[in-house]
């Protein structure tokens, strides 16, 4: 997959609501190096499910995980996507984050264009407390049913406090 | 997840007469999870499946630690896959921190990646074996095992957890004196794949067992996102090592593995899973028979001081996504490293297991109680060992099934197919 194509085209789909776009080189190999490529776009959070959309229709993506970071007043959702596979070196890591904020703590499901996504948007419910809106299945997946806490959200105490037990000399030294 | 919520139904639901809960604790899997199963009659027609009795939180402690501290614990996240997690790892790391790796430590990481992929896939063989009732070929399997898991030891100094791969490189060498080792090893195991196959493939009980049972359609494989053996054995070609190539992987010509390439139709099966992870452990012997001979000389490592690296890491700041083709499929690693700050802001581990728990659905689905064990084994699921199973009919009556009943009734199928 030629990363300049996959780009051309959402820059093409989405044009000013990509906010940010990379695309990183890697050489891989020790005999002949050839380059791979990590790919990373920004979107609006209005232009989410486009973006996924344009994606799951033309690209036949596989979607390893949702990551995310609690940046404060939002949360910056990352999802890994890969598209390409089956060809030798044909395969590119595409990354759609989103940046959602906490006053409107909510994102589209993506479960009906990618079925597969489910176990990793139910994890987002779990431990940011985001609403994905239009999940067929919203109960805890990883977490005990009746956790009320969000471990990945650094503005609840009860995440960030004697939550786990230290368990290193140097880590009581930090506190 | 459940059948309902990817539009999954088979006929004979409006009969469904009981539901029974098999877990957390259960026979055919060494870790916990529970599969809550509707039945109508012997045969499932829903399924409802809730992982996490063995979560520990290990991201959360990861991102409390330096990054030497949680590579050790990365290395913990699993016994069997207990390189595939620090590969994974230490290659978001370094594509995050820019550090470079010298070939032969790639060369080194390669090797011990593919005899973890051969005591793997024995080690599921034989656990497949012994959840159709043949425990004379588990033991033969793991009687086998033994000399990978002898090789490793020899090469790293343990069996398991082998503390190889560094930010940068490898912390042991494989010494020109240590290959003849490696070679004996490769040339057993050389020996023996035509009689695995015999003994799992061109034997009739066996197949009777897994033939058509536990299917996955390629279109389900590709929508439900499976990855590794499992994908595959639908007829998927998806493999990292492949796809994306990295480490020595590079350097040579590979190719996915499907049914195909034994020659028979794919199915999507539980005996395509056989085909495809024994013809792996052939390809993972050229694979460390290529890395052997063609192992460069050089460095082990790019920063092999551990004082400078942690202060390498500490000032290093960006995002990397980490990939390996771990036995069971792709091992995912998302690393946000912050500068000035010695531990992860963000990491986030995607194990083959957390793609493979979907999947299990359409394998379930349509098939009968004593195909539950080797459809749960089928995925190797790496969260795994049933201790008895907990049944309540539609009136409320409860009885618990020692683990010894569930596998009696997965033998005496197979004995009843014999005949």
């Amino acid at each position: 997959m030629n990363p300049q194509t996959i780009l051309g085209a959402f820059r093409t789909a989405l044009g000013g609501k990509i906010l940010d776009e990379r695309t990183i080189e890697r050489q891989v190999g020790t005999i002949d190096p050839k380059p791979v490529y990590d790919l990373w776009i920004d979107v609006e959070r209005g232009a989410f499910r486009d973006a996924v959309e344009l994606l799951c229709g033309e690209y036949n993506p596989h979607l390893s995980v949702i990551s995310g970071e609690d940046t404060g007043d939002a949360v910056a959702l990352n999802y890994h996507f890969s598209a390409g596979w089956g060809e030798r070196y044909g395969e590119v890591t595409f990354t759609i984050r989103v940046v959602v904020p906490k006053s409107d703590f909510r994102i589209p499901t993506i479960t009906d264009l990618l079925p597969g996504a489910q176990t990793s948007e139910r994890e987002k419910i779990e431990f940011f407390g985001i609403e994905v809106d239009g999940i067929p299945d919203k109960r805890n997946l990883f977490l005990p049913e009746d956790m009320t806490i969000h471990p990945w959200r650094r503005d609840q105490d009860e995440a960030n406090a004697p939550f786990v037990k230290r368990l290193v000399k140097w880590e009581e030294r930090n506190e | 997840m459940n059948n309902r919520s990817i539009n999954l139904e088979i006929g004979g639901g409006e009969q469904t007469c009981y539901t029974v809960p098999i877990g957390p604790t259960h026979p055919a899997l060494k870790e916990p999870i529970r599969f809550t199963f509707d039945l109508s009659g012997e045969q499932i027609v829903g399924v409802d499946i809730k992982p996490g009795f063995a979560h520990r939180g290990i991201e959360y402690m990861g991102m409390r630690r330096n990054l030497i501290q949680t590579l050790y614990l990365s290395e913990r996240i699993c016994g069997i896959c207990s390189i595939s997690h620090p590969l994974a790892f230490t290659q978001a790391v370094e594509n995050a921190a820019g550090i470079e790796v010298p070939p032969r430590a790639q060369y080194i990481r390669t090797i011990i990646g593919e005899l973890e992929r051969i005591h793997s896939h024995l080690l599921w063989a034989g656990v497949g074996a012994h959840e159709l009732g043949f425990d004379t070929l588990l033991h033969l399997t793991w009687n086998v095992r033994e000399k990978v898991m002898d090789l490793l030891e020899q090469l790293t100094g343990n069996r398991v957890d082998y503390a190889i791969p560094i930010f940068g490189g490898v912390r042991r060498d494989i010494p020109a004196e240590k290959a003849p080792l490696a070679y004996q090893a490769l040339d057993y195991y050389k020996g023996l794949l035509q009689a695995m196959i015999d003994a799992f493939l061109h034997d009739k009980s066996v197949e009777m067992r897994t033939r058509n049972v536990g299917v996955m359609s390629y279109e389900q494989a590709v929508e439900l996102c499976a990855v590794g053996p499992t994908t595959r054995a639908s007829g998927v070609r998806k493999d990292v090592r492949v796809d994306m190539p990295y480490l020595a992987y590079a350097d040579m010509d590979l190719h996915a593995i499907t049914p195909e390439d034994f020659g028979t139709e794919t199915i999507g099966d539980v005996y395509d899973n056989i085909i495809v992870r024994l013809l792996e452990v052939a390809q993972s012997i050229e694979i460390i028979e290529f890395c052997l001979e063609n192992l460069p000389e050089g460095e082990l490592s790019s920063i092999p001081k551990v004082p400078a690296l942690l202060a390498a890491l500490k000032n290093a700041e960006g995002e990397g996504i980490g990939r390996h083709e771990a036995p069971r499929g792709e091992v995912f690693h998302y690393v946000k490293l912050v500068a000035g700050q010695e531990e992860m802001a963000v990491w986030k581990v995607k194990a083959p297991t957390y793609n493979n728990l979907m999947p299990w659905v359409p394998k379930f689905l349509g098939d009968e109680i004593a195909d539950i064990p080797i459809i749960a084994a089928s995925i190797d699921p790496c969260m795994c060992c049933m201790d008895r199973v907990h049944m309540v009919d539609e009136s409320g009556n409860e009885s618990v099934h020692a683990k010894e009943e569930l596998i009696a009734l997965s033998r005496a199928k197979t004995r009843r197919v014999c005949r």
